[in-house]
């Protein structure tokens, strides 16, 4: 039996480290306290705050979401886990989500991935070589109509045919949203829409990404 | 039929309907203003008397829920399930990218007659462009004094919050949505205590549709007998259906309950009929998890009672998507199996181990080596998640086991065929490199 | 007390308890994994699943609901009537078994919970001979999830019985689940292993073999084990416990139920703190010293020896001369006995307290609970019956001294006879105690191991640990509670008990319960009825 044995005394995070949760973010994040009665409750939001700014959410930022909500660690892992979308490390750039549900397959899903993995060279969770893109599947993204569907990052692209692939993989704005945002969520880090807006300063949304900026920067 | 004037996607198309300017100018924020002149409890009469039953699946009255609310409660919240993860359900996210207000208009009511101060909308994560939208709508309603404190310059105050799911199907059950909303995994919890005693923060919650929710303007505004004028007796009110797949005109359209899933496949203002070369061989009508209907069945209506007379679990989400000709049953089962597989929550011992077990058994069918006995022992997983109600804390069970069992019921000639012509020696050799 | 009806049988009920505990405690066997009396109900195993007789909605006449009810959640009504033995309930209980073991890899050939295994046991019971997937198995990793514990995912039944612990009863968290479905796991953070002071008892409510304990790990087999049942002396709270020992070596310390004292659970301590009875430093044999002649007389001759010796001290010097410490280790029998000897010989003999070990502070949990919200405390007191001891003591009136007068007394050079007793795990005697021993003509030691005391005692007793011994102890809350004898003392050594009722005057063999009515004859203030063992509120 090849079974190994996990130790899990060992620190997953080095407690001289410096904070990877800057002050904009942690404000960010306790600026949902009175949305709840729980700080317990703010976990999603933090989580989706960090992973919008950090790109994943590490070992080391659940510990320090953990210490914000006064919660366990254990408890952040808990409930990070449960959920498909969250990162616990690096992803690419942009994450590419093809949808699997029984329509998209129906109108021919499959091919589409089949594409894309081979146009990316990676397989269902992995992540390119120049760490652009990422590649996972999901349940249906509600967007049957219009099957085979999948999503840029937040942008959503319809009616995809195998052929359909190259162009938008080549197209830089891919994953640019065809409505105003709401400043509520940070634009998530590395996308095109992110380098738009820093590029123009003056563009009402840029404030939030500052703190974004400055983290990639150093 | 053909005179049914759509109301809840009466705004779908319009130019700057997600506007509070346009919304408003086409007779928005009317209804939401003569509710406020009533007292809660009138508002709650109307909706149990238009029969108001819930639109996300289980089809219990909206009203009768609302009335569960103990009377002597100081604080009550509202959630709004808007984590609409059924495939192939779409018609919450077509209310709330083509007309936001209409919901936030339906859910400001609704707080009103169960005297909630914070309506939660649970909104599940892959909605990023509905996010956006229904975020800006919430933002002109707050700037217009329609939410916030005393709304309308009145004595009500509501705050309307979103908040973002992650991937979760089961956080559109009601109790795994109101974990999730507390920040910890989705995970159902027993009843009792139910919600509208104890729930969200323990407090008195109600947990309301997207959809539901939407018709309460229309409502008010036009009185419970025009809702109950509305299609069958027992299935009363416009209703939204989805229809998908490889038909010509896939969308969402409004109609009477009661019509027939070929009218939905075929009539020129809904699906439009198959696309060219395609042919009906299968639908789902109702959602995946209410189970499939074979070519021969698709005189089912589209209400709450009719399903049950074609094995099915219900009308479901009454969402509809069809499987061609071209499609092989095995790849629908494994979807089925997969979705179920992955979705499971995982507290229930029948439904966690059971939807995983059906998963390998359906891969194995879909790769070429399954056995004939697999398909009985499908139907006995099955049978054995959901044999009887009670089995398990949720509804996730019984739904992963209706299309399982549908399937290779409606089918089994086909899958038998299928096994049968595996080349010889197949399932040996493909067991043996899994163990 | 409502009566319900199960299966045909009626059975009276405690108010308030569910289905499932009232059809335990009648003593049915219904099959569970999540359900424990002590943790919250999650009703998610669904293997306790029932069916109830309800009116019917239009005839109100009553009969079987077409559903099952978890039993574990269902509260009882008087005259409800449920059923267990119905082929829909029995059948869900085997699917149930067929799926717990689909991805189990059965290798209790070589696991520690075999012989004690719920999955065994109700297979054997429930389930069937042969599992039909053909299927690969998932596997999943074994993980060391603390200093003293090690977790095998691939035998969890997912009973969430350990993060409920965690959770609820040491407050501590450590414990969760990760991941969903067919896929989720108990895991820690890692970095913050489960390292709390109760941490031994998730071992204990692990339904399977999936939580261990490393110091018990592939030492011996469960069915070779015998329990006794007994009191802890960690701390006073003094837990209920039961010692497991094989060939006369304790294996292992596993709480028994008590709601007046520690419920289900115990601490690490008192559950890891026995190692010492099996220490080889311990001594043996008694010492007798006249002069330079040192023997080791037979331990029939003691009782004759030792009061001969008091005696012809009280004559040649005065009653007053003399003093007994006592310790709080001794049981209460114990106790009563030196007492009764030293009294006899001198009625105006000094009685003393021996030193009370206290260590930090007390400990409530969950972790920052108080008031009735506590589920558990180690209190900082680390002796078993300092209460027991200091009653005897004040029963006995007369000439009674506190450990801190006695070092001062015994300085002074005021007695010239005494019988000290120690029995504590640790070193307890310090410099200034050591100093006393020079004072004495005649000098009886009784400890577990060499003390500085000894080289100046004319006798030297060996005591012995309380696994050795039978008597009773009074917790700091004034609950008197018996143990029993678990394992025999070392060679040579007899337990203290025997000793003392032979040296206070009786013959034959020595028994708690004799003596306890010896004491309740010899004055009415010491007649406790003590705690009888708990019937177990059933956990398993």
């Amino acid at each position: 039996m090849s079974w190994k044995t996990l130790d899990r005394n060992q620190q997953a995070v080095d407690p001289d480290a410096p904070p990877v949760l800057s002050d904009a973010i942690r404000d960010r994040i306790r600026s949902f306290f009175d949305r709840y009665e729980t700080k317990r409750a703010v976990l999603l939001p933090a989580l989706h705050i960090v992973q919008n700014t950090l790109g994943h959410v590490s070992w080391q930022a659940m510990a320090e979401i953990a210490e914000l909500l006064e919660i366990h660690p254990s408890d952040v892992m808990n409930t990070i886990s449960f959920y498909t979308h969250f990162w616990t490390h690096p992803k690419g750039e942009k994450v590419i989500t093809v949808c699997r549900s029984i329509t998209c397959e129906v109108m021919g899903g499959s091919a589409v991935l089949d594409e894309l993995k081979q146009q990316l060279g990676v397989d269902e969770h992995g992540t390119t070589t120049d760490g652009r893109y990422s590649l996972v599947t999901e349940e249906c993204l509600a967007g049957c109509d219009h099957g085979p569907c999948l999503l840029v990052n937040e942008k959503m692209h319809k009616c995809v045919k195998p052929e359909d692939v190259a162009k938008i993989l080549a197209d830089s704005g891919n994953d640019r949203l065809s409505m105003e945002r709401s400043e509520l969520f940070d634009v998530p880090a590395g996308t095109s829409e992110h380098a738009l807006s820093a590029s123009s300063s003056g563009d009402g949304n840029i404030d939030t990404t500052s703190d974004v900026r400055e983290m990639r920067e150093s | 039929m053909a005179t049914f004037e759509p109301v809840l996607l009466r705004n779908v198309g319009v130019e700057g309907a997600r506007t509070l300017k346009v919304y408003e100018s086409r007779g928005g924020y009317q209804a939401v203003r003569k509710a406020l002149g009533m007292s809660p409890d009138e508002v709650v009469e109307i909706v149990k008397e238009a029969n108001l039953r819930g639109r996300g699946g289980a089809g219990f009255p909206a009203g009768v829920k609302w009335s569960f609310l103990p009377k002597d409660r100081t604080h009550t919240l509202l959630c709004v399930n808007a984590d609409e993860s059924e495939p192939p359900t779409f018609c919450n996210r077509v209310l709330m990218e083509s007309d936001p207000h209409q919901l936030i208009e339906g859910t400001i009511i609704s707080a009103y007659a169960t005297q909630s101060q914070i309506a939660y909308i649970y909104m599940r994560g892959e909605f990023h462009e509905q996010f956006h939208i229904l975020q800006k709508a919430i933002d002109e309603a707050y700037a217009a004094g329609y939410l916030g404190k005393n709304i309308f310059n009145g004595d009500f105050s509501l705050e309307i919050y979103i908040h973002r799911g992650a991937g979760a199907y089961v956080c559109g059950e009601e109790t795994g949505l109101i974990e999730s909303l507390e920040g910890k995994r989705g995970w159902p919890r027993i009843k009792p205590p139910f919600p509208a005693v104890e729930g969200l923060f323990r407090r008195p919650t109600v947990v309301n549709n997207v959809e539901t929710l939407s018709c309460v303007p229309h409502i008010i505004e036009r009185g419970a007998d025009w809702f109950t004028g509305i299609g069958p007796s027992h299935s009363v009110g416009p209703k939204l259906f989805c229809i998908s797949g490889p038909v010509n005109k896939p969308g969402c359209y409004e109609a009477a309950m009661g019509i027939t899933v070929r009218e939905l496949i075929e009539r020129d203002d809904m699906g439009g009929g198959m696309a060219p070369g395609k042919r009906v061989k299968a639908v789902f009508p109702g959602g995946v998890s209410m189970g499939v209907l074979s070519a021969e069945e698709l005189d089912m209506k589209m209400d709450f009672d009719d399903p049950r007379n074609y094995s099915l679990l219900g009308l479901g989400t009454a969402a509809a998507v069809v499987i061609d000709q071209d499609t092989d049953m095995r790849i629908v089962l494994r979807n089925m199996a997969r979705f179920y597989g992955t979705e499971s929550c995982g507290q229930c011992t029948q439904c966690r181990e059971g939807t995983a077990w059906m998963h390998k058994i359906a891969t194995r069918i879909a790769a070429g080596a399954g056995r004939l006995e697999d398909l009985d022992l499908l139907l006995e997983t099955a049978r054995n998640m959901g044999m009887m109600p009670g089995l398990s804390i949720c509804g996730l069970s019984d739904g992963a086991t209706y299309p399982i069992e549908t399937i290779v019921k409606k089918f089994r000639s086909e899958l038998e065929e299928a096994i049968r012509s595996q080349p010889a020696g197949r399932v040996d050799r493909v067991l043996q490199v899994l163990n | 007390m409502p009566k319900i009806i199960i299966d045909n049988q009626e059975i009276e009920c405690r108010d308030g308890v569910n289905v499932l505990q009232a059809a335990l405690e009648a003593g049915m066997e219904i099959p569970h994994y999540c359900y424990h009396p002590g943790l919250k109900v999650v009703a998610s195993c669904r293997l306790c699943l029932m069916e109830m007789q309800m009116p019917h909605p239009k005839t109100q006449e009553m009969g079987w609901v077409p559903k099952l009810f978890p039993s574990c959640q269902t509260p009882v009504r008087d005259g409800m009537i449920c059923r267990f033995d119905s082929d829909t309930v029995k059948q869900n209980q085997a699917n149930c078994m067929e799926f717990f073991l689909l991805n189990h890899p059965l290798d209790c050939p070589v696991c520690d919970q075999a012989g004690e295994c719920h999955l065994q046991d109700y297979s054997y019971h429930f389930g069937h001979a042969e599992s039909r997937m053909v299927d690969q198995k998932l596997k999943t990793p074994k993980k060391d999830i603390g200093p003293r514990t090690l977790l095998y995912s691939d035998r969890c039944v997912m009973c969430t019985r350990c993060v409920r612990f965690t959770e609820e009863i040491s407050g501590t968290h450590e414990l969760c689940m990760v991941n969903r479905g067919s896929r989720a796991e108990i895991d820690v953070f890692s970095g913050h292993p489960l390292d709390n002071p109760l941490q031994g008892n998730v071992v204990d409510i692990c339904p399977v073999g999936c939580l261990l304990d490393k110091d018990f790990l592939f030492k011996r087999r469960v069915w070779e084990l015998n329990g006794t049942s007994s009191v802890c002396p960690g701390c006073a709270t003094g837990c209920s416990i039961r010692v497991d020992q094989a060939d006369n070596h304790v294996y292992r310390l596993k709480p028994r139920f008590n709601p007046k004292v520690n419920d289900w659970w115990m601490c690490d301590e008192g559950r890891f703190g026995s190692d010492y009875v099996h220490d080889a430093k311990r001594i043996s044999s008694p010492i007798v010293r006249r002069g330079l002649d040192e023997t080791t007389p037979a331990w029939e001759d003691m009782p004759e020896i030792l009061r001969f010796r008091f005696e012809e001290h009280v004559r040649e010097h005065s009653g007053e001369s003399v003093v007994a410490m006592l310790s709080p280790f001794m049981s209460c029998e114990e106790g009563w006995l030196l007492i009764k000897f030293i009294r006899e010989i001198a009625p105006n003999a000094t009685l003393a307290m021996g030193p009370v070990p206290m260590a930090g502070e007390d400990q409530s949990f969950p972790a920052g609970a108080n008031g009735d919200a506590v589920k558990f405390t180690i209190l900082k007191e680390k002796c078993p019956n300092r209460k027991g001891i200091e009653q005897l003591i004040a029963s006995a009136g007369g000439n009674t001294l506190s450990f801190e007068e006695f070092v001062g007394q015994c300085t002074e050079g005021k007695f010239s006879a005494g019988w000290v007793v120690g029995g504590y795990p640790n070193e307890w005697v310090d410099k200034a105690t050591a100093k006393i021993a020079s004072k004495f003509q005649l000098l009886v030691v009784q400890d577990l191991f060499e003390n500085a005391l000894m080289a100046g005692a004319a006798v030297v007793l060996p005591a012995c640990a309380w696994v050795e011994r039978e008597g009773s102890f009074m917790n700091a809350a004034g609950l008197v509670q018996p143990f029993e004898r678990a394992v025999q003392p070392p060679d040579g050594a007899r337990h203290d008990g025997q000793y003392l009722y032979e040296i206070a005057g009786y013959t034959g063999l020595y028994s708690g319960e004799r003596v306890r009515e010896l004491m309740a004859e010899s004055k009415a203030d010491l007649s406790v009825a003590y705690e009888a063992p708990c019937k177990p509120v059933h956990a398993h």
